[in-house]
C-alpha cells in the first residue's frame, strides 16, 4: 500500500464531543487506522507533531486568537475537515452572539472577565477554507467512517443537500408536526437518517441549514401548526445562530 | 367468481399456517389515527377498519436503501444482490393494490428491474374492502375504488364475523384452502359483499375529484407554461421531497457506492430519491434541469397528471392522500391542484 496519510485532530471551542465520537467507532478505528497515521488526536494519545496532510478540526473560533492557530493548521494541511457543528456552522456556541458582550462575559468569567479576549463564535469557514464538512452535534460516528474512507479512495465526501424530512420518510417516522410538535427537520440538511426523531425526540437542527432551505416557508408553516415567532426563534438560534438569515427570520 | 367464507375466528389459525412460510404483514394501529403494516405476531391486533397505512406499500418492493451489487476492489469482481424474501401483504386496500399494479408496469419498461421484479414475485397480496376513507383521501376520484387483478386474495368484510374472500390467483386459493372447513360463498354473501363495496364506494365517492380524472391529463397540457400559477403554488415548497417518497406510485432511487472499514470490499446501494429533491436534477458540471422549486413543483405535477398516463393510460397518482398529509406546508394536493386547474380553464373557456 502507498504511503499511509498522516492525521492530526484539533480542538478550538467546543466539547470534545465530536472527536469522542471517532474514539467511540473503537474496533471499526482499528480497521480504519490500518490505512492512516495518526500524528495527533488529544483522545488517544499525547504525544503531538506538525507533520499532517489531513487536518480534523473541531470547535468555533470565539477568541481572535484561534484565527492565528487555526492559519497554521491551515497551512500545515493539505485537507481541512470540519468536524461537527461547531466547526460546520459555528454550533451552539453561536448562542452568545444574540448576548450582549459585557453580559456573557461576566457570566462565564465572572470578576475576571477583563483578562480573558473573546468576541462573537463563527465556524471555521468563516477564518479559513474548509475543504470538507463532516456535520453534527456530536457528529456520527458512521458518516465520519464514511467520509475517511472516501477520503483514502481520493474523494471528497458530500454530506446530503436536502432537508431531515426526506430522511425521516426513509426512516418510516410519523412526523412531528401531524403529532402537534415543532420539528426543525424542514430546514435542516440530512444526513444523520433523521435520528433524532427516530429516537422519539424531533429535529434540533445540529447539522445546519439546509443549502436550499425556505426559511420563509418554514416560518409560515410553524406559524400555520400554532407556534408563535418566539417558539421558532428560540429553536432557530441553537443551532442557526451564524447563518444570518436566522437572526430575522421570516 | 370464486369467493369463499372464512369467518373471523378461522383467521388466527390460517395466519399461524401463513407464517410459517411467509413473513406476512397487516394493517396494525401505531398510535391514535396513525396506522401501519407491521409484522404479525400471535398477539398482533389487526386493524381491519385502518383508513390509510401511513408508509406507502413500496417499502415492501424496493426498501428506502438496498443493495444492488457487492464487489471487491482488488480483485475486481462484483456480483449481484438480489432478495427474494416471501411476504404476504394482508389488508391492502384497492388503491394501493392499484398502485403495485402501476410499478409493476413501469418497473418492468425499458428493462426489468430485477431487485423489484423478485421482491414482487415473492410477495403474496390479500386485498381488503375499505371500512373508511382517510380525510385526505381522493381514491374514488381517480378510478381507484376498485381492481379487478393484483391480488390473489381480495377480503370483503360482510358481517362482524365473516369475510367474503373473492379468489384473485391459484396460489391464493390454495392458501385460503390450508384452513379447515373454510366453505364456499352462497349468491346471497355475494349479494352482500357487493352491497358492501358499492356502499364503501358511494362514501367515498363524496371524496371525489368531482369531474372525471381523464380530463386532467389534456388540463395539464394547457397549464405546463402557466408559470405564475407554478411559482405562486410553490413559494411555501421546502424541496423536501417528503410528497415523493410517501408516494405508493413513485419509484425514484439514487445509486451510491460504499466500501468497508478494510477498503477490500464494497456495495453499490440504492437508495429513495424524488424530483422535488434540488440535487435530483442535477448533472455533471452542476447544471440543473429543474433549478427552480417552481419548476420541481410542476414537474411532480405532470408526472402524475400527464406523463404516466402517457405512457401507461393511468394517472400517476391513486388518490391516496399520503402526500397531502406528508407535506408540512400544505401544498402537496393532486387533488386541489387537478382541481384549479381545471376551474381556471373553464373560467377561460
Ligand atoms: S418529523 Fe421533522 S424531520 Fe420528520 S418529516 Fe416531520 S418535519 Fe420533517
Ligand atoms: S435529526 Fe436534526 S438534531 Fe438530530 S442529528 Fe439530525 S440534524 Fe441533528
Ligand atoms: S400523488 Fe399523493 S395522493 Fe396521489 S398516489 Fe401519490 S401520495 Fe397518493
Ligand atoms: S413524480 Fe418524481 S419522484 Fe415520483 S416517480 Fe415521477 S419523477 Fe420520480
Ligand atoms: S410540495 Fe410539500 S412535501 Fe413536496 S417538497 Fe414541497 S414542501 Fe416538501
Amino acid at each position: 500500500m502507498a504511503v499511509k496519510p498522516k492525521v492530526a485532530f484539533f480542538d478550538f471551542a467546543g466539547c470534545e464531543g465530536d472527536q469522542l465520537q471517532v474514539a467511540n467507532l473503537e474496533e471499526r478505528l482499528l480497521d480504519i487506522l490500518a490505512h492512516i497515521e495518526v500524528v495527533s488526536f488529544r483522545e488517544i494519545k499525547t504525544e503531538h507533531s506538525d507533520d499532517y496532510d489531513i487536518a480534523f478540526v473541531e470547535g468555533s473560533i470565539t477568541r481572535p486568537e484561534d484565527e492565528k492557530r487555526l492559519k497554521e493548521i491551515r497551512e500545515n494541511a493539505g485537507i481541512l475537515v470540519a468536524l461537527g457543528a461547531c466547526a460546520t456552522i459555528g454550533g451552539i456556541n453561536c448562542l452568545k452572539n444574540f448576548i450582549n458582550e459585557s453580559e456573557y462575559r461576566s457570566t462565564v468569567y465572572g470578576s475576571s472577565a477583563r483578562w480573558y479576549s473573546t468576541y462573537a463564535s463563527r465556524p471555521l469557514s468563516a477564518v479559513v477554507p474548509v475543504d470538507m464538512d463532516i456535520h453534527g452535534c456530536p457528529i456520527d460516528k458512521n458518516e465520519f467512517a464514511t467520509a475517511v474512507k472516501e477520503l483514502l479512495l481520493g474523494k471528497i465526501y458530500t454530506p446530503p443537500d436536502y432537508p431531515v424530512c426526506a430522511e425521516c420518510k426513509m426512516a418510516g417516522n410519523i412526523c412531528r408536526y401531524e403529532q402537534g410538535q415543532l420539528c426543525l427537520g424542514i430546514v435542516t440538511r440530512a444526513g444523520c437518517k433523521a435520528c433524532c426523531v427516530t429516537e422519539g425526540s424531533f429535529c434540533w437542527g445540529c447539522r445546519g441549514m439546509a443549502p436550499e432551505a425556505n426559511l420563509d416557508a418554514a416560518a409560515r408553516i410553524m406559524e400555520d401548526h400554532g407556534f408563535t415567532r418566539l417558539n421558532a426563534q428560540d429553536r432557530l438560534r441553537l443551532y442557526f445562530g451564524c447563518t444570518d438569515r436566522a437572526f430575522n427570520p421570516g | 367468481m370464486v369467493a369463499y367464507i372464512v369467518y373471523l375466528q378461522q383467521i388466527p389459525e390460517l395466519l399461524h399456517k401463513w407464517s410459517s412460510s411467509y413473513d406476512v404483514y397487516v394493517p396494525t394501529r401505531v398510535e391514535e389515527h396513525f396506522y401501519e403494516f407491521r409484522p404479525w405476531q400471535e398477539k398482533t391486533h389487526i386493524a381491519w377498519d385502518y383508513d390509510l397505512a401511513y408508509s406507502p406499500l413500496k417499502v415492501f418492493f424496493m426498501p428506502p436503501r438496498e443493495d444492488l451489487i457487492h464487489f471487491d476492489l482488488h480483485n475486481y469482481t462484483a456480483s449481484p444482490v438480489i432478495k427474494k424474501t416471501r411476504q404476504l401483504l394482508f389488508g391492502v386496500h384497492p388503491y394501493d393494490i392499484k398502485a403495485i399494479n402501476q410499478l409493476d408496469q413501469l418497473m418492468g419498461m425499458d428493462g426489468v428491474d430485477v431487485n423489484y421484479q423478485n421482491l414482487r414475485d415473492n410477495t403474496v397480496i390479500f386485498g381488503l374492502e375499505p371500512a373508511r376513507v382517510a380525510e385526505t383521501a381522493f381514491w374514488a376520484g381517480v378510478d381507484a375504488a376498485r381492481v379487478d387483478f393484483g391480488f390473489d386474495l381480495f377480503w370483503t368484510r360482510i358481517s362482524p364475523g365473516a369475510f367474503l374472500v373473492r379468489v384473485g390467483s391459484a396460489q391464493g386459493e390454495e392458501m385460503l384452502k390450508m384452513g379447515s372447513s373454510i366453505t364456499s360463498a352462497t349468491a346471497a354473501e355475494k349479494e352482500a359483499a357487493r352491497r358492501i363495496h358499492l356502499r364503501a364506494a358511494a362514501r367515498a365517492d363524496k371524496q371525489g375529484l368531482g369531474f372525471t380524472w381523464t380530463q386532467v391529463p389534456e388540463f395539464m397540457n394547457k397549464f405546463y407554461s402557466r408559470k405564475l400559477y407554478w411559482r405562486e403554488k410553490a413559494k411555501t415548497c421546502l424541496s423536501c421531497g417528503s410528497c415523493n417518497l410517501v408516494c405508493p406510485t413513485c419509484y425514484c432511487f439514487d445509486i451510491q457506492d460504499e466500501t468497508d472499514d478494510h477498503l477490500k470490499q464494497g456495495k453499490r446501494y440504492r437508495q429513495w430519491d424524488g424530483c422535488m429533491l434540488e440535487g435530483f436534477s442535477r448533472i455533471a458540471g452542476g447544471l440543473n434541469f429543474r433549478p427552480n422549486p417552481w419548476e420541481r413543483y410542476r414537474h411532480r405535477y405532470m408526472r402524475k397528471g400527464k406523463y404516466i398516463f402517457d405512457r401507461i393510460g393511468e394517472l400517476g397518482c391513486v388518490g391516496c392522500g399520503r402526500c397531502v398529509k406528508a407535506c408540512t406546508a400544505k401544498i402537496a394536493n393532486p387533488k386541489v391542484v387537478f382541481s384549479e386547474i381545471r376551474e381556471a380553464i373553464k373560467n377561460e373557456a
